[in-house]
This record gives structure tokens, C-alpha cells and sequence, in this order.
């Protein structure tokens, strides 16, 4: 096929508008800096080798995030397909929710839910998040951060519709429980207000 | 309508914009008139903003949008 520099111009200046959340995107895999800026560095060079693949009007955003993730998977040999039961302990529906009014009053002027935002730093929820096994850290920023839906998802990461559905609800769960640890290592949780069968 | 157990069960299939239009009118019926299940859904539809806002403000250095600039280049002009 013939790229013209249109074409060229066009496809980096679409290709760069998504450069932001595919770098954020890949910090929360890679877990710092320099791997990510490779790994983003790394799909827009197979993006634009495999251009002439690139279906004109199909979601540039969802093959970029698809190049990205399979680059991600092969390259740190992450545990995509074969999740092991173990990896994450169950946590009990609406963990955190369920846990709020636990939250100490004093450190807390309006009712928890309006606080949540300002009860969490920056640091903590990245943390959370990339504490998280990569089966289900993936599906969680594709849905939570990224805003694909469960189809985009199950076609990003090749895995059925189900699957994704199962891993986000235990991926979320889990941060949740995580993020419930950081505020009460930060001395926000008032234990005594715990609701009872707490399995601390 | 849906009852308490169905609307926390499909809160997040909600949240997420994956149910049908039937089904979402019925969930936000019960959320109407349940203060309970209101409580959960704003504060999960609160957990799922914060993820988003606080894990999305990586900054991006000059010298790095330079680098991902200068992927596309001439090399994959002349494969295809
Ligand atoms: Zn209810």
C-alpha cells in the first residue's frame, strides 16, 4: 500500500492524542518511569509498522491499548490466561462501603462518601492498583481508568466476556481491601467501630 | 422493579454502562425509592471516578513526546 505524508501526519497526530492514557496506562503495568516510556515508545512503533492492518474508521484507541497490552504480556511474561485461585484472597461484597462508617469522625468534617475522593492520595490508589496480580490489574485499568467496555476489554486482552467480568469484581474488590489497609495504617480507621465479624 | 439483592449484584454492571436499557430503568427505579442501595451505588460510583482522576495524571516529559514522535518514521514506509 502507498502511506502518502498526509496519512503519516494524520496517523501520528490521531496515534499522540491517545499518548497520555496509554503512559499512564503503562506506568500502572510496568510499575515505573523508564519501562513504561519503552513500552508505549515500543507500541507505536509496531502501531505504525502494522498500519497497513490498521482498518480505517475501526477504534484507533482500542488497537493502541490491544498493541500495547500483548507487548506488555509477552514482554514481562505476565500471567494472562492462566490465573492460579490462590492469587487473590476472597474479599466479602462492598468491603470498603461496608467499613466507611468506621472511618474516624474527627479526621472526617462532612459524611464519608463525600470524602472518599480526599480520604485516598494520588500514591495510594496507584498503589492499590499495581499491587494488584496482572490478570486482574489489567481488566481493572481497562475498565476503571480507561473506560472500555467489557467487550473491548475481552477482545484487548483475548479472554471471554465472562472472564472479564469475574476478574474485574475480584480485581475491584481487592483494591478496596488494600486502600481500606493504607487508611487504617494512616490511623483513619477507628477499629472500635468495626462491624462485627470483621475477619481482621 | 429489582429488589435490594439484584440492584447491589448489577450496581456495577450499571456503573459500568453494560446493562440494557430495560434492566438500567429498573435498577435506577429501586435506587429511587431505597436510600440503602442509593448510599452503596454513590459511594461505588465515587470509588470507580477516584481510580480514573488519581491513576491517570502521569506527566509525559517534553523529551519523551519527542521520542514517540519520532516513531513514525520512514522504516515502516518502505515495509509496507
Ligand atoms: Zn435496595
Amino acid at each position: 500500500m502507498t502511506v502518502n505524508m498526509t496519512t503519516r501526519e494524520d496517523f501520528t497526530h490521531d496515534a499522540m492524542q491517545h499518548a497520555p492514557q496509554l503512559f499512564s496506562t503503562a506506568m500502572r503495568m510496568t510499575r515505573n518511569r523508564s519501562d513504561a516510556e519503552d513500552l508505549v515508545q515500543e507500541t507505536f512503533i509496531k502501531a505504525w509498522r502494522s498500519f497497513a492492518t490498521y482498518q480505517q474508521g475501526t477504534n484507533l484507541r482500542a488497537w493502541l491499548f490491544r498493541i500495547m497490552t500483548n507487548t506488555y504480556i509477552n514482554k514481562y511474561n505476565a500471567q494472562q490466561r492462566k490465573p492460579t485461585e490462590t492469587e487473590l484472597d476472597d474479599v466479602e461484597e462492598l468491603f470498603l462501603y461496608k467499613r466507611l462508617g468506621s472511618v474516624d469522625q474527627s479526621q472526617l468534617s462532612q459524611s464519608a462518601e463525600d470524602q472518599m475522593l480526599s480520604l485516598f492520595t494520588d500514591d495510594e490508589v496507584k498503589k492499590a492498583l499495581e499491587e494488584l496480580p496482572d490478570q486482574f490489574r489489567i481488566p481493572v485499568l481497562m475498565s476503571d481508568v480507561e473506560g472500555f467496555s467489557y467487550k473491548e476489554i475481552a477482545e484487548i486482552l483475548e479472554i471471554p466476556l465472562g472472564t472479564v467480568m469475574s476478574r474485574l469484581h475480584r480485581g475491584r474488590k481487592s483494591m478496596q481491601k488494600m486502600l481500606y489497609e493504607y487508611a487504617k495504617e494512616r490511623g483513619l480507621i477507628n477499629e472500635a467501630l468495626l462491624p462485627q465479624g470483621d475477619d481482621e | 422493579m429489582a429488589n435490594c439483592q439484584e440492584t447491589l449484584n448489577e450496581m456495577y454492571a450499571y456503573l459500568d454502562a453494560e446493562l440494557a436499557a430495560e434492566r438500567a430503568t429498573e435498577i435506577i427505579g429501586h435506587l429511587k425509592v431505597c436510600t440503602d442501595c442509593q448510599s452503596a451505588y454513590e459511594f461505588h460510583a465515587e470509588f470507580k471516578t477516584i481510580i480514573r482522576v488519581k491513576a491517570q495524571n502521569d506527566e509525559l516529559s517534553e523529551g519523551f513526546l519527542d521520542r514517540l514522535r519520532e516513531c513514525f518514521g520512514d522504516d515502516a514506509l518502505n515495509d509496507a
